[in-house]
């Protein structure tokens, strides 16, 4: 047994809802005015179908709402008889054929139209059969069609079953299913099937939307981190409680901050994945707000939460264990705390020729192992024994992200000596070089940006940096055994030092 | 005679039940595959037994130009091949990507820490007011009241404590390479003990990239390195083919040993555009390969 409530224009959506949750936990909502409840079982708290329907409509005009009611053995005949009749309409169980069968079929092409928009809010227009202020529940042909959103096909089924003569829903059902499928197809068919009142779908109840809120007015405005930490531990329990019960997990945290200075101080933090921990979501609360604390003493604490559905794991028995990702965010959050934002992630490299380049991006470590490394070459083992082949043994770069100044004394084109000021880094007599390789790039945003000459040494390292650069590399050994990679400015002939071949 | 003396004395403490405190030294660790992360060098995991112990902290010494950097790229590299995540605390910023790439390291699988790079003139007050102001609200000042190194020094001392208390890496490296030995010698030995605790018993094994063996961990081993470059080419056109990298081990109580030789090549092709195949130009001549926009980067 399906009731249908159908409410007037300009009735709040939200009490309706809160009427039929009051008698059924089975609700659909279809729209803002229309929901389809299961009415099974009530007959042994109200009596039979009449005074169900009765007590619904006084229990809605006691909150101030007009409605009209239907009550069937489908939801398709409810909605169909609540769209077309006023007040109270019965249909006693198996008479939903018969009930239906004088009803426009405009009705059904309404509905049938709504349905495929996801959306119940019946088309106005026509001459009102109701009463009061509800608007006319259906509309005809004509009128429906001047939506712009209506399916096509929809629109064009009722013009042909129009043009066959069929006025009423018993003209439809009438017909050989046969026939109608030979000339319309199967959307014919299923006209036919909900013209008798037959659902295309059974019933799914709404779930009631959950707020994952907590609050908590304090008696004393709080200053500092540390007793905020005992608040949003405190407040942070039950809300881990309350997502265990849903079985989800906090895809967003909101830590709103109402202070004594009548600001209010919002932070909103990402997850990593869906966290549900309580004292992993209060750590990473409390070290944003390391980095971001709020201008004043706190006067009210809320912590909210998006929900998301919780991770399901499938942990291996081969491969080693990543940290969860709750261990990483936390991890993160004390590192960037530690060392400063963008200063904590994974290297990326970067499509360009400037030395150096690099981006950062989030750590985020994929849980499959990857593949083979790159390719493998030969190395020489244990003194003159050459072992099997492995991966490959390349010399590696200590690059200066700030390049030093040197001064190079330069005989025939070659540097011969290397002195800089830096404390630590040796110089002396160039005993082999290489180079010079030259290098250019970015020259082409000089114009675009109107930046004239070459980026500063200095900066040659960050990516971030699109000034341009032109410059010599060259390898060079000095007397004391290092490797060094010098470049030379074209543009200021200045000479520095890129890094240490290590 | 002394021998004589010393088997009696031994024989008398163990009637009474006394020899177990006559330990001269502390029993050898048993190595197995899953205690060790290999370094990804054939020739060095055959000499270590299998690669570098986790759940201890080692060390990588050397001077410039050793090849310390190469040999932590490559336990990097053959870490995140196995499929582990790990981590390096990058004293200076000191890395450079395109040489962690050539080395194989999987870089999403590489959580690097970079520390405050130091500026044109090193110790200028110029670096040292620009880090502490961008140490956020206080956290992490100076302890030791020192310069701009004794503070990047610190502050990537309690990253790396951070990081082995989060645990789950495979392989975990602080690059002290570019500390001064006095900074390192003036850091109290009990860093060290800390942070083999912190790494005791974990899956981890802790490298500790330095000028000079510093922690000399027990249960870990120390490689010290030195290197010469190895040059090819024309004596009018040299240029670097590689290095020759000389390690030798040493470990106290790991039944591991000896001198290793390897041979590290120059990168060739990819990022580099020094290294990528292009003739030695002479002076003057454009390197057009290079000056051309990079179409792929968006331009």
């Amino acid at each position: 047994m399906i009731g249908a409530l159908y409410a007037a224009a300009g009735s709040d959506p939200a009490r309706l809802e809160e009427i039929a949750r009051e008698f059924s936990p089975r609700i659909d909502v279809r729209g803002p005015r229309e929901i389809t409840l299961d009415l099974s079982g009530l007959a042994r708290l109200f009596g039979d179908a009449r005074a169900i329907a009765n007590e619904l409509r006084r229990t809605a005009a006691d909150r101030g709402l007009q409605v009209r009611i239907a009550i069937a053995g489908t939801g398709t005949a409810a909605r169909l008889l609540v769209r077309h009749r006023a007040g109270i309409t019965i249909v006693e169980p198996g008479g939903d054929v018969e009930a239906l069968a004088p009803l426009p079929l405009a009705l059904l092409a309404d509905l049938v139209s709504l349905s495929s928009r996801g959306s119940s809010d019946p088309p106005h227009g026509t001459a009102s059969r109701g009463r009061g202020s509800l608007d006319p529940p259906h509309g005809t042909a004509s009128t429906r069609g001047r939506g712009s959103s209506d399916p096509p096909e929809a629109a064009e089924l009722a013009a042909t079953f129009r043009r066959w003569g069929l006025r009423t829903l018993g003209d439809l059902t009438a017909l050989s299913a046969d026939d109608v499928a030979a000339r319309v197809g199967q959307p014919g068919v299923q006209w036919q099937r909900r013209a008798r009142g037959e659902d295309p779908a059974p019933l799914v109840p709404a779930v009631p939307e959950e707020r994952f809120e907590e609050g908590l007015d304090l008696e004393w405005p709080i200053e500092g981190l540390e007793p905020l930490s005992f608040v949003l531990g405190r407040l942070m329990e039950p809300l881990q409680a309350h997502l265990e019960r849903r079985d989800r997990g906090a895809a967003v945290l909101h830590v709103r901050l109402h202070l004594v200075s009548k600001a209010v101080h919002e932070r909103s933090l990402q997850l990593p994945a869906p966290i549900r921990d309580a004292r992993t979501l209060r750590t990473l609360a409390l070290l944003d707000l390391e980095s971001h604390p709020p201008g004043a003493a706190i006067d009210r604490v809320v912590v909210a939460v998006d929900p998301t559905p919780a991770r399901i794991l499938q942990y291996s028995l081969i491969t080693r264990p990543l940290p969860s990702p709750e261990q990483v965010s936390t991890l993160m959050a004390r590192l960037t705390a530690l060392m400063g934002d963008g200063r904590c992630g994974s290297p990326a490299p970067v499509d360009s020729w400037r030395p150096g380049s690099f981006a950062m991006a989030p750590f985020a470590p994929s849980p499959e192992a990857p593949s083979g490394g790159p390719g493998q070459v030969g190395l020489v083992g244990q003194v003159g024994q050459v072992s099997k082949t492995e991966a490959p043994v390349v010399v590696a770069l200590r690059r200066f992200r700030f390049a030093v100044p040197a001064r190079v004394q330069v005989e025939q084109g070659r540097p011969v000596r290397v002195t800089t000021d830096r404390r630590g880094l040796g110089g002396g007599r160039i005993e082999k070089c290489a180079g010079p390789w030259r290098s250019s790039g970015e020259w082409w945003e000089a114009d675009a940006f109107g930046v004239g000459g070459t980026g500063r040494a200095g900066e040659a390292g960050r990516s971030e940096n699109n000034t341009p650069w032109d410059r010599d590399e060259w390898d060079v050994t000095v007397s004391d055994g290092a490797t060094y990679r010098l470049f030379r400015e074209r543009d200021a002939n200045a000479w520095f030092i890129d890094g240490v071949l290590d | 005679m002394a021998n004589h003396a010393l088997a009696v004395l031994e024989s008398a403490l163990r009637e009474r039940k006394l020899d177990r405190t006559l330990t001269t030294a502390l029993p050898p660790l048993e190595q197995g595959n899953d205690v060790c992360a290999p370094t990804g060098v054939a020739a060095i995991d055959v000499c270590l037994r299998n690669g570098v112990p986790r759940g201890q902290l080692s060390e990588l010494a050397g001077p410039r130009s050793s090849g310390r950097t190469t040999l932590l790229l490559q336990m990097l590299a053959a870490a995140t091949r196995r499929g582990e995540i790990a981590a390096l605390v990058d004293t200076f910023d000191r890395l450079d990507v395109a040489s962690a790439e050539a080395a194989g390291i999987d870089l999403s699988r590489l959580l690097w820490i970079r520390g405050q790079a130091l500026s044109a003139a090193s110790g200028d007050e110029g670096h040292r007011r620009e880090g502490m102001a961008k140490s956020a609200h206080g956290v992490a000042k100076s302890v030791r009241g020192g310069g701009p190194v004794e503070w990047a020094v610190d502050r990537a001392l309690k990253a790396l404590n951070l990081v082995l208390q989060a645990g789950g890496f495979g392989v975990v490296a602080i690059d002290l390479a570019d500390a001064p030995g006095t900074t390192l010698r003036r850091l109290p030995f009990t860093t060290w003990l800390r942070v083999q605790r912190a790494v005791e018993g974990r899956d981890t094994a802790c490298v500790l990239v330095t000028p000079e063996p510093i922690a000399r961990s027990a249960g870990g081993i120390t490689l010290t390195l030195a290197s010469h470059t190895v040059w090819t080419g024309s004596c009018e056109r040299p240029r670097v083919a590689g290095a020759d990298v000389h390690l030798r081990v040493v470990s106290p109580r790991r039944r591991v040993g000896g001198e290793v030789m390897v041979m590290a090549r120059a990168v060739e092709g990819g990022i580099e555009p020094m290294a990528a195949g292009l003739p030695n130009v002479a002076a003057g001549l454009p390197n057009v390969a290079a000056g051309l926009p990079n179409v792929a980067a968006g331009l």
